[in-house]
């Protein structure tokens, strides 16, 4: 098994937690998978036993490769397992199923090493062939996954060895590694039943036995793992559409782990001492205020800068988030190359100004949707609607389920203003211009498409050095952009955060934010 | 008997049902029901008047804090003051209840009393009410949100649709007893049309259990009004109603648990003082 990212959970985030733009200290600071114990068990690592994880979002077939929701993402993070890993704390892939890789020193091609020693879990071997069909399958439309602009640029495919490939691209591109972060290897045998999530064959530590819509996921040991073998005897992952309600079945003892809760009922759990916040540093995620762009009211950047200067960003954090991130203007962590202290704090909240921005337009009210997964959505609208009024700017909620959010997110087709959050600024930061939903400068949800902003999305992708300093002046134009159009206005940086038993141990997750349960034991 | 005779005999029969039906709420249970029911109404009425703050107004710092002297039912997660929230949000069920019940009631008694008038039409009337009585409110409610969106005219639509089949029967039923009566069959060789029955006869003949069913079904709708907000079905924030304010008590309750108390009390108080108001007129028509 690759070693997973992983950390240790911490029981009380503290007002500790609103360093975490200090995320690169802390991470490396961070122990192993293994929990800090403190239940009534041995602390010894143990076999077996099923763990019993809640989760407010259910699985969605054809979404299941968009990163989209916790359910998606603990399926992919169990079943599947993925070239590369990135580690939590930095952009240094570390081997997966591939071994080893070589990348072309123009940035036109990599070679890959595979493992030889890896089954699907139909008992099929795998080989270069799967990376191939993965990468091709990802670059089809019909997916909608984030990365498939970088997907359709692998244009060549060496396959003659079974445990060696090498991907030759259209053009030189600096973010391959993370498509191979990202990309889970799928079994070519069984996508007619993926599609319709009747099987998910992968080849990851745990195997997908069944799927009740609505109820719940079933996954099992896979004892022929290639890495350690798991644990657990299995994982059930149980559909609580209400997040009061997954938090009520966690305190009672039915979930030994829950994903979806809120910020608040997570640190309020968490302060029991019965209970552990799972905080998932170094897979940042920002929260933003989306503009359509194409809506009349809206195609003004003057309206769009308005808004982005009456925002409250640091109440967003402290009383929604409870401290866990930092209020931002840009979207990269302080880790990435992209990362600008300046511009950061360019966007602080100034109603006088947004004021005289707005004078004289006669502006009708305007929907702001958001989703109703978690209830910090509708806290942060709430504070949204507050703050846009103080500046004479009437918004009307309108809440939507998670499932009719993405849909929207994926076509482009929300009416004027929402909420949501995206991550991949955790990653190079070409990826976030040319394959994130808000932001992919081919198609975004705002409907921005400008030759300039893609113009100095292509540059930056097209460097072969992404740490490079051609790449970051191509990173400075990119938030020159970004501050210039605000077709997309970042309110924080903040980390999901799930929480669990006391007696839970050895839980971590991806950069995917993707937890994990391959280390992962009962402490009972 | 002419018919100048029953319209003599009916008035006075009226008045004396009018005062037995409303005397029933001048003592005991009755009381207790009017007394519950006229504060939260009063208190909702003056709402602009006692409420402390704006009802969306958030309040710098005051995150979910607990009661206080400034706050006395504290305030909320976006730092709004709960006390003013409750007020306003009894206004919302006061146009459910004062409004959409009636709406309801009045068009159901309309279609019980009339459609046995025809075959065909009382057949077609039955069945659609058929229709509405077989939907559980909650699923019609969420029909109804699927169709025309969350909100408060969702809420009253659905209010409307409830009653108005439970109405419908009732005013129906008592028309084909009252029919059968002999003298009701004796105005009728007498020359008396069909609506001066109706309207002289049988409508007065049914107020009673109607006037009890007019006071459960609001204390339902409060109930309906609730259920709906709760689900997410209701009003839209950042507007308060009691159902709403509810739900946002559950959310925060192990950390907040005042929270829920005003809202809880207030719902109880409407759904309480409707009952016994049902309960006090419906045991003085029996005696």
């Amino acid at each position: 098994m690759s070693p997973r990212p992983s950390l240790s959970r911490r029981r009380r985030p503290a007002l500790a937690l609103a360093a975490a733009v200090t995320a690169l200290g802390l991470l490396t600071a961070c122990s192993s998978a293994v929990g800090d114990g403190g239940s009534g068990g041995s602390g010894e690592p143990q076999s077996g036993g099923v763990l019993k994880v809640g989760t407010v979002t259910d699985l969605v077939p054809a979404a299941i490769f968009t990163n989209s929701n916790d359910t998606i993402n603990l399926v992919i993070g169990q079943v599947f397992d993925s070239l590369v890993d990135y580690p939590i704390d930095s952009l240094e892939a570390e081997p997966s199923l591939a071994e080893s890789w070589e990348l072309a020193e123009d940035g036109t091609s990599i070679t890959l090493q595979l493992r030889d020693d890896v089954t699907f879990h139909s008992g099929r071997p795998f080989t270069s062939e799967d990376v191939e069909f993965s990468i091709r399958q990802w670059a089809d439309p019909k997916w909608t996954v984030q990365f498939q602009r970088t997907a359709a640029a692998i244009t060549e495919f060496d396959t003659s060895e079974e445990h060696s490939i090498t991907l030759g691209f259209d053009h030189p591109m600096n973010n391959v590694l993370d498509l191979l972060d990202i990309l889970p290897i799928i079994d070519s045998e069984t996508i007619d039943q993926l599609e319709k999530g009747e099987a998910y064959v992968g080849t990851g530590p745990f195997t997908f036995e069944s799927w009740t819509p609505q109820s719940k996921l079933v996954l099992d040991r896979n004892d022929d793992y290639w890495g350690d073998t798991p644990r657990l005897d299995g994982v059930e992952i149980d559909i609580v559409p209400d997040a009061q309600s997954l938090v009520s079945q966690l305190r009672s003892g039915q979930l030994d782990l829950a994903q979806g809760a809120s910020n608040r009922d997570i640190e309020s759990l968490a302060g029991t001492g019965d209970f552990d916040q799972i905080t998932f540093e170094g897979s940042e995620r920002q929260t933003y205020v989306g503009t359509n762009v194409e809506n009349p009211a809206l195609s003004d950047p003057d309206v769009r800068r308005a808004i982005a200067l009456s925002v409250d960003r640091d109440r967003v954090v402290e009383e929604v988030y409870r401290g866990v991130g930092y209020p931002i203007a840009l979207p990269w962590p302080e880790y990435s190359p992209a990362y600008d202290p300046e511009a950061n704090e360019s966007l602080q909240q100034d109603l006088d100004e947004a004021r005289s921005l707005l004078e004289g337009k006669d502006l009708p009210p305007l929907p702001l949707e958001y989703s109703t997964a978690n209830p910090n959505n509708e806290a942060i609208a709430q504070i949204v609607q507050a703050d846009l009024k103080q500046v004479g700017l009437d918004v009307e909620l309108v809440p939507n389920e998670q499932a009719q959010q993405i849909e929207k997110l994926i076509g482009g087709s929300f009416e004027a203003l929402w909420i949501l959050d995206h991550a991949y600024a955790q990653y190079t930061p070409s990826s976030l211009a040319v394959s994130a939903y808000p932001f992919n400068a081919a198609k975004n949800t705002s409907n921005f498409l400008d030759d300039q902003y893609a113009a100095h999305a292509d540059a930056a992708w097209k460097q072969p050095d992404p740490a490079g300093p051609e790449a970051e002046a191509a990173y400075a134009d990119l938030n020159a952009d970004l501050l210039d159009n605000l077709f997309l206005i970042e309110l924080s940086t903040t980390f999901m955060q799930a929480v669990s038993k006391a007696d839970l141990e050895g839980v971590s997750w991806t950069k995917r934010s993707e937890l994990t349960f391959g280390e992962t034991w009962l402490d009972r | 008997m002419s018919t100048a005779a029953v319209t003599e005999v009916a008035p006075a029969e009226g008045v004396r049902a009018r005062r037995l039906r409303w005397g029933a709420l001048a003592h005991g249970q009755g009381l207790v029901g009017v007394v519950m029911v006229a504060l939260v109404v009063v208190a909702g009425l003056l709402a602009p008047v006692l409420a402390p703050y704006d009802p969306t107004q958030q309040i710098p710092g005051a995150n979910l804090a607990p009661p206080s002297a400034a706050h006395w039912l504290g305030t909320d997660e976006v730092n709004r003051d709960i006390l003013s929230r409750v007020l306003h949000g009894i206004r919302i069920d006061l146009v459910v209840v004062f409004l959409a019940v009636p709406v309801g009631a009045a068009l159901g008694v309309a279609l019980g009393l009339l459609s046995p008038l025809h075959a065909w039409a009382d057949v077609a009337t039955q069945r659609l009410l058929d229709v509405l009585l077989a939907f559980p409110v909650l699923i019609l409610a969420i029909t109804a949100t699927a169709a025309m969106g969350p909100g408060l005219r969702t809420i009253a639509v659905v209010i409307v649709l409830a009653e108005l089949p439970i109405f419908g029967r009732l005013a129906r039923t008592s028309v084909l007893k009252v029919r059968a009566l002999p003298y009701v069959e004796s105005a009728r060789v007498m020359g008396a049309g069909e609506t001066w029955l109706l309207r002289k006869h049988v409508l007065p003949n049914s107020l009673e259990p109607l006037t009890v069913q007019l006071a459960v079904s609001m204390s339902v709708a409060v109930f309906i009004e609730g259920a709906m907000s709760f689900l997410g079905l209701g009003v839209r924030p950042p507007d308060p109603s009691l159902g709403s304010l509810i739900k946002d008590g559950i959310r925060n309750v192990w950390e907040a648990p005042f929270f829920v108390v005003g809202p809880l009390v207030v719902v109880s108080m409407l759904v309480l003082g409707f009952l016994l108001v049902a309960q006090a007129i419906s045991a003085q028509r029996r005696r």
